[in-house]
């Protein structure tokens, strides 16, 4: 009795495992997309830093507060732009 | 009626002159009026021998003056960021920051963003104790680049909102899928958002401005009997009409007596209303003095609007 319970439990446990990690496969290319999506935002504010026509920079300023989770991205995915083509294939998981 | 006015035109036309009379005309027929100056390089207090500053100090009965201290709006718009700044960022992101903030006084685009704020602040704080605002504005560039800035910040505030809207609906889509997938931070749903607050914010304030620009302002532009005023009052008309602001009337301040190069204007501006003021030849040396200034037409024309 108290074995078939906890072996029910392991089952819960491995389906939920599987489930979630197809969840995660299926949503990452989605997640790529949104992070690129997040820093052409940030990037569209501040172009003005790498000579893209911007917004008036008081206007950035405002927005500047709520904007600390995106300029992290923007700064992240600036380190990735010296390896573009190694972030895409991990991407795409070819080795 | 509109309750607003704007006197445009090249440095030395009589734009502060003009905005005084006027204001001063309308105070003595007993008209609550405002008059506020936006010049960085201020002489309205030297018109009233007073001195101006950021609040509004009275000049005579029924009349109050104020000269907008534009560093100082500035200085008050960034440390409002600065507070925020430092109230939603963790500790170690702000440091690097400071920088940032402290060159923003001196980049373009500051200055004007700062006259809109004023005006705004004017109109919404004072609008109900007076029944007329009137604002002498600072020389050509600046005044139509501040008069244009509505319009353009909303193209760009348009863009944003649309982009800033696709990616709460990625967010959302990533959320359905995946409940627990890592790169969610923050809100998914568009009345969650505190950019998109902000950027609606931004959107109807500017889109009052342009209103008030548009529907609410009496402008008149202010030419002098030389080639160089006129050509800049047409070149100020049709920077405004690119923007759907249309000025309303037309001053020839500093006319000669004889009517000279009355004719000139005329033709420039013919489907305009066109007021003229006589040259005083002995000048304007004290406050009193302002009757002297030919603008009853002028405000008549106002009243009208």
């Amino acid at each position: 009795m108290k074995d078939k319970l906890s072996l029910g439990k392991l089952w819960e446990k491995f389906w939920e495992t599987t489930v979630q990690v197809h969840r995660d496969k299926a949503t990452g290319m989605l997640e790529f997309e949104l992070n690129e999506l997040e820093n052409l935002f940030v990037v569209l504010i501040f172009g003005s830093f790498i000579g893209f026509p911007s917004p008036p920079a008081a206007m950035a300023m405002e927005l500047l507060p709520y904007l600390e989770d995106e300029l992290r991205i923007m700064v992240s995915r600036a380190d990735l732009a010296q390896d573009p083509l190694g972030a895409i294939m991990g991407m795409l998981n070819v080795d | 009626m509109k309750k607003i006015a704007f006197f445009l035109g090249k440095g030395g036309v009589g734009k502060t002159t003009l905005s005084s009379a006027t204001a001063y005309y309308l105070s003595r027929e007993g008209r609550k009026t405002l008059i506020v100056s936006l010049d960085p390089a201020h002489n309205l207090g030297d018109v009233f021998e007073k001195k101006l500053s950021n609040k509004r100090t009275t000049l005579s009965s029924n009349l109050d003056g104020m000269e907008v201290d534009l560093q100082e709006w500035i200085g008050r718009y960034l440390k409002d960021s600065r507070d925020e700044i430092q109230a939603t960022y963790r500790y170690n992101t702000t440091i690097n920051l400071d920088s940032y903030i402290n060159i923003m006084k001196y980049t373009p685009g500051t200055e004007e963003y700062a006259v809109l704020w004023a005006i705004e602040h004017v109109v919404k704080e004072h609008g109900d104790k007076y029944d007329r605002i009137i604002f002498d504005t600072p020389p050509t560039a600046l005044t139509l680049r501040f008069l244009a800035m509505p319009t353009i910040s909303m193209l760009w505030v348009r863009e944003l909102l649309d982009m800033r809207q696709k990616v709460l609906k990625k967010r959302q889509t990533i959320l359905n899928l995946n409940p627990e997938a890592h790169v969610i931070r923050g809100a998914s749903k568009v009345e969650e958002d505190r950019i998109y607050g902000k950027l609606s914010g931004i959107q109807t304030r500017l889109s009052w401005l342009h209103q008030l620009f548009k529907n609410d302002s009496y402008l008149t532009v202010i030419i002098n009997p030389d080639t160089l005023s006129l050509a800049e009052a047409i070149r100020i008309r049709h920077e405004l009409e690119k923007l759907d602001v249309h000025i309303d009337s037309v001053c020839f301040n500093k006319a000669p007596s004889d009517g000279a190069c009355g004719e000139e204007v005329k033709q420039s501006f013919h489907r305009f209303p066109i007021f003229t003021s006589v040259y005083v030849p002995t000048g304007l040396k004290t406050p009193e003095d302002l009757v002297k200034v030919e603008i009853p037409e002028l405000v008549e024309d106002m009243e009208r609007s």
